[in-house]
């Protein structure tokens, strides 16, 4: 299944997402999630980072926060409003908000 | 082109979800898509009668009548907004008022469901 995982808070631990399975999994940041594709905790990256899933960030709330979207992890994706239409309509089929 | 069901349960003002909510549905509706928005919890209270914009708080009315006016469909629950005594005379023009039944009718025929919890 293409699985859509919209992450919306910044924390530690997602146990959640941790226990997953799918074959096709696409991760979302959006509002303080956004702070998994840039911040550093111990020099280390968010958990989120290393999943084999494709990982999107939602440039309107990276740039709200003072983030810029060119330095975020190389890995994740920047769309804004637009593109994340797309990615609803054409990369998924089922969506989950944690 | 596609439908999007979008229910929503955050709070307005209080959470930026709901806000997300409606700038998705702009989004969509510009690129042609059909979108849904069922409003539950205290997201009910966007579709309430007599609110106040104040600056440096979010502001969703205006908008959301503009996306109505666009052919956007913004439905709230029945029973939130009776539990928390606002009644149909209180709710805004435009907005619809359904029971729980009305927004598993409009999940099963959308492509896309979209159900954002509350906070």
């Amino acid at each position: 299944m293409k699985l859509g995982v919209f992450v919306n808070q910044y924390t530690k631990t997602n146990s959640t997402l941790d226990r997953i399975k799918t074959d096709n999994l696409g991760i979302i940041l959006v509002q303080n999630g956004v702070y998994h594709a840039a911040l550093k905790e111990n020099g280390k990256d968010s958990d989120i980072l290393s999943k084999a899933a494709k990982v999107y960030a939602l440039s309107e709330d990276v740039i709200s926060r003072g983030l810029s979207p060119d330095k975020l992890d190389k890995k994740v994706t920047v769309v804004d409003y637009n593109g994340l239409v797309d990615v609803i309509f054409n990369d998924y089929e089922k969506f989950i908000w944690l | 082109m596609g439908k999007l069901a979008i229910g929503c349960f955050s709070s307005l003002v209080g959470s930026m979800s709901l806000d997300f909510a409606i700038k998705l549905s702009e989004a969509a509706i510009k690129k042609g898509h059909q979108v849904d928005i069922w409003l539950s919890g205290n997201a009910t209270m966007l579709s309430k009668k007599g609110q106040r914009k104040f600056q440096d708080y979010s502001s969703l009315e205006a908008k959301t009548k503009d996306l109505i006016s666009q052919g956007l469909n913004v439905t709230a629950c029945e029973a939130c907004a009776e539990s928390r005594g606002y009644h149909k005379e209180d709710t805004l023009e435009g907005f619809n008022r359904k029971s729980m039944d009305y927004y598993l009718a409009s999940c099963f025929n959308s492509d896309r469901v979209i159900h954002i919890g509350g906070e």
